[in-house]
């Protein structure tokens, strides 16, 4: 009903791979993009850095983990520390003088070099085992971040971001912080986009169906294995430098624990494995279900005085959280970006059925 | 291949008419690469992508074949068989070959290498341009038995790089030979623009042959561009129309509404892949003209339907909700009712609901001009259509006609007739009910068959062969063929295969036989479609055994009636069905009612059936009836039936 298929063809096979061929498609990109840019001027700052920024950095930091789990098949449970690595990195380098562009480049340089070696595992173990590997890479990293009081300044101790700019434009107040998330998103997410076209992407694929199969096709899982761990990691590093400047400001150990880590593998999990579109959903998924549940207990408990218990009121939110993400996952094991992807469907091909069940 | 002729100049003047407008092919060609150099002439679907051909381009490959023909040995007055799907290079052949005075004589793909003798008789073709290997072979076949076409020009070289037969030439050597030619000959270019007038045959067709066999129609460039022209003065096309040529190139509706229509009027030609993939291709084209054969529009309908019945629940209802309502006020709208309130309300919910994505689907969303012609149209897919939103109207006309003669112009259409005669074109009917036309958009005479044209073109008039009459208003209503004219006892003349259509539209009556020859009124003899018949009495809870059984069901003579009293409401009084029988059995091709084909045979009907028949003109209201029936085995038995028999007012 929506969208409208009919007239559209290509001189040119680079033209016929173009990302949103339908009309409907890129007036709805255009319109979330027209969004994100006005948002400063047309939504509540409270929003703007306490909702929106929090979930482009999220979701930068699922597709960089969404490049490894959905793209090639690689469990990860330590990206946190990764992108702990691109925090402490960034910041120690701006606090020394050097220019935030280059600290960026390479807090993303050191986590890749350091994901890659907890990633080299990966040449070795598949499944739960490399689960295990990345998990202590996650507890290595964590204390040794604490416990070297060259990196986070002391047990107890958090480090303060100094004042950045970035190209020249102090990175301070809340407008500024919000484009550089919102062009690192940009950055990443076409990058994801087209990454799946490249023969890069394809090698990932063909290792996440089967790294033996993709050997004898001629895929070098050696090379695209460690790869996909570089390029995921340079990621996720890039994703903390950012994380640390534009949105905690002050750094502490505790903010990149295995919470951080889970998260994320939920975010990608639930929205989608090798989504793009799935990394969005998931992220604002895991961020605001909690806080929507609060306030809507919240607001049952006081406006109609139900005597809920203040116990109560703290669990209630995370029992209805969980339970909704486990309902979604029944519903579409392909997370939400396949539930989209069928109500998209369900319009698509109006008024016939897409496909019989 | 596709570089430029560098020394090519603009063709600076090209054979007009009076007016002004090109009066030659190859001279509207010549105008279009001048004023309109750019535009895209041609878009031909080449693994899944649309390269597309400007006119510049479209001029320089068809200058640069006439060349090379020249050189094979294509004379002036010389037939050149071109076979194959709807392909652009087979246009710049056809364009090419009149440039040469000489004219294409296209051949139906699938006509098979029996028949190839006929089709290639007149004019004596030594030059065939042929699509693919299959062709190419017909053709050698072809040059086995007769000496010709000793040059064989092919556009595919697949499959042919192996074959080592003198004359044999690809169309990439033909258009480099030329280019040479052109480049070595500069004055060759203006030459060619200017050699052909419009008296020269544009292009030899065969008349339909479904009386005897295939005549030769020669059609001039005048016919053809007076055809087109007429058609564009009543705005029937429009300049720059998006079209799609996948219709037989043999048939003379491609020829005016593709290639000439393009050249006069500068349409975008789209070609598709594959015959296969045609109603794929449909939707990435969306033409903004759109001209099908009833059958086509039938099955697209079907297709809609079968899809309909298969999708979800919600979407079932919408289409269920507002196809029928969007019919109805379409038939209305038809029969001249004002429209009631809330009608538009309903098309526009509809249009967003409903119509605009089955539109979309079928990739007719943008066909401002949809036709059809050559048959009747079944009244229940022509107003699906229309209801649809698809300005679907009918015309008339014959190869003898370029194909135009009469249609249904802006909104004025009716379902019995096929619109008034087009601008400069004159209709009567004679004294026989014989509908005759006259206008430049008629052949002089069929090729090499002086016998034939004096009898088909005699005092100036053409006889098509059909009868009809005018209705008051001036909209020609097509009844059939002269020859199957019959009369009642009164003299009125009528048709029964054009009464029997129309009964057939309705999806209960799977074969009829009118009689009246000779009768004071007629009547039919109605054999129900047992399936859409028995889904009816599921339907309305009425119980049955046999098709037998079925058809003496009170409630289907009553179903049948009402069909028969919706077709009498477009016939004259006198010609109206009075009384029929359900008849206890289907026509059968193993009893000799029908053909294979499924055609009636009158004769055979009548004397079986001569003593209900006998009834039908009685006064009984029933009539016991024994029957011969063939089994399939061949043995036969004798089977007897009592048979209602009933009124229609």
């Amino acid at each position: 009903m929506l969208y409208r298929q009919a007239g559209i063809r290509h001189r040119r096979y680079a033209a016929e791979r173009q990302l949103w061929p339908l009309t409907f498609d890129r007036v709805l990109v255009g319109g979330v993009v027209l969004f994100l840019l006005a948002a400063p001027f047309t939504l509540d700052r409270l929003y703007l850095g306490s909702y929106l920024l929090p979930w482009l950095l999220w979701s930068s930091a699922a597709l960089g983990l969404n490049l490894l789990m959905g793209g090639a098949g690689q469990i990860h449970l330590g990206y946190g520390a990764v992108m702990a690595i691109g925090a402490y990195t960034s910041v120690h380098l701006v606090r020394s003088g050097i220019p935030f562009e280059l600290a960026l480049v390479l807090a993303g340089m050191t986590s890749a070099a350091l994901g890659i070696v907890f990633g080299a595992a990966a040449l070795r173990v598949k499944g739960l085992y490399l689960a295990m590997s990345t998990l202590a890479m996650q507890y290595i990293i964590d204390f040794t971040i604490s416990h070297v009081p060259g990196i986070s300044g002391g047990t107890q101790a958090s480090l303060q971001v100094p004042r950045v700019t970035l190209l020249g434009m102090p990175v301070t107040g809340e407008v500024t912080p919000y484009y550089v998330a919102l062009g690192l998103c940009a950055v990443i997410t076409l990058f994801m986009l087209n990454v799946g076209r490249t023969s890069f992407g394809r090698a990932l694929a063909a290792i996440r169906e089967k790294d033996y199969a993709a050997e004898i096709i001629g895929v070098g899982t050696f090379k695209y294995k460690l790869l996909a761990f570089w390029v995921s990691s340079f990621i996720g590093g890039v994703v903390g430098a950012v994380l640390a400047v534009c949105y905690l400001r002050i750094v502490t150990p505790d903010q990149f624990h295995l919470d951080l880590s889970i998260q994320l593998v939920a975010m990608v999990i639930v929205g989608g494995l090798g989504s793009v579109l799935g990394s969005f959903f998931g992220a604002a998924l895991i961020l605001f279900a909690p806080i929507f549940f609060n306030n809507a207990i919240g607001t049952l408990a006081t406006q109609f005085g139900l005597g809920i218990s203040t116990d109560l009121r703290s669990h209630i939110p995370l029992m209805l959280y969980g339970a909704l993400i486990i309902l979604f996952l029944l519903v579409e094991p392909l997370g939400l970006a396949k539930i989209y992807d069928n109500v998209r469907k369900y319009f698509l091909v109006w008024p016939f059925r897409h496909v019989r069940k | 291949m596709s570089l430029p002729i560098r020394h090519l100049r603009k063709a600076s003047k090209w054979p007009c008419f009076e007016d002004g407008q090109p009066s030659t092919l190859m001279a509207a060609l010549a105008r279009n690469a001048v004023q309109s150099g750019r535009r895209v002439a041609v878009r031909e679907r080449d693994f899944g992508i649309w390269p597309e051909f400007t006119w510049q381009r479209f001029y320089e490959d068809v200058l640069a074949a006439a060349a090379a023909l020249e050189q094979l040995g294509l004379l002036p007055g010389q037939a050149m068989t071109v076979i194959g799907d709807n392909r652009y290079r087979l246009y710049v052949a056809s364009v090419a070959a009149t440039a040469l005075r000489a004219f294409p004589a296209p051949v139906f793909p699938d006509v098979p290498p029996e028949e190839l003798a006929h089709y290639t008789k007149y004019g004596t073709p030594t030059v065939a341009v042929a699509e693919d290997q299959e062709q190419v072979d017909k053709l050698l076949e072809l040059r086995e038995r007769l000496g010709r076409p000793q040059r064989i020009v092919y556009d595919d070289p697949r499959g042919l790089a192996a074959y080592k037969v003198e004359g044999l030439i690809s169309f990439d050597t033909l258009l480099a030979d030329g280019r040479k030619r052109l480049i070595a000959e500069p004055q060759l270019a203006g030459d060619l623009v200017q050699r052909s007038g419009p008296g020269d045959i544009a292009v030899l067709l065969h008349s339909s042959g479904t009386t005897g066999a295939p005549k030769g129609v020669p059609l001039t460039h005048e016919n053809v561009l007076q055809g087109v022209r007429n058609a564009a003065e009543a705005g029937y096309f429009e300049p720059h129309e998006n079209c799609y040529a996948y219709l037989p190139m043999a048939w003379v509706g491609d020829f005016i509404f593709t290639l000439t229509g393009a050249l006069a009027l500068r349409f975008i030609i789209n070609i598709p892949e594959r015959q296969e993939t045609v109603l794929h291709d449909l939707r990435e084209v969306t033409p903004t003209m759109y001209l099908a054969a009833p059958r086509a529009w039938d099955n697209m309908l079907t297709r809609v339907q079968v899809a309909i019945a298969d999708s979800t629940p919600l979407k079932r209802r919408l289409f269920n909700y507002f196809m029928p309502r969007a019919i109805e006020i379409e038939r209305r709208r038809i029969a001249g009712e004002p429209a009631r309130a809330g009608d538009r309300l309903l098309r526009l919910v509809g249009e967003i609901a409903v119509f605009g994505p089955l539109k979309d689907y079928l990739g007719l969303s943008r066909a401002a001009r949809a036709y059809t012609g050559g048959e009747a149209i079944g009244e229940d897919t022509f107003l699906f259509f229309r209801a649809l939103g698809v300005n679907l109207r009918q015309f008339y006309g014959q190869t003898e006609t370029s194909a135009l003669t009469a249609a249904q112009l802006g909104d004025d259409v009716r379902l019995h007739t096929v619109g008034k005669p087009l601008p400069n074109v004159e209709v009567r009917i004679d004294d026989s009910g014989e509908i005759l036309v006259r206008s430049r958009s008629v052949i002089k005479g069929y090729y090499n068959d002086p016998e034939a044209s004096r009898k088909a073109l005699a005092d100036g008039w053409l006889h098509t062969g059909d009868a009809g009459y005018l209705e008051p208003d001036g909209h020609l209503v097509v009844l059939g063929r002269v020859s199957e004219v019959v009369r009642t006892e009164a003299g009125e003349r009528y048709i029964p295969n054009y009464i029997e259509n129309r009964l057939k539209f309705s999806p209960y009556v799977r074969n009829v036989a009118i009689l009246g020859a000779g009768r004071e009124t007629l009547a039919a003899i109605v054999c129900i479609d047992y399936e859409a018949v028995g889904h009816w009495a599921e339907a309305h809870g009425i119980s049955y055994t046999s098709y037998a059984e079925l058809s003496q069901r009170r409630e289907v003579y009553d179903l049948v009636a009402g069909v028969l009293r919706h077709v009498n409401g477009f016939l004259q009084p006198p010609l109206r069905v009075r009384r029929f029988v359900n008849l206890h059995k289907d026509f059968d091709p193993d009893d000799g009612e029908i053909t294979r084909t499924r055609k009636i045979r009158r004769n055979v009907v009548e004397e079986r059936y001569a003593a209900l028949i006998e009834a039908l003109y009685g006064g009984s209201s029933s009539v016991d009836f024994e029957a011969t029936i063939t089994y399939e085995s061949g043995q036969t038995g004798r089977i007897r039936r009592t048979l209602s028999l009933q009124d229609v007012d």
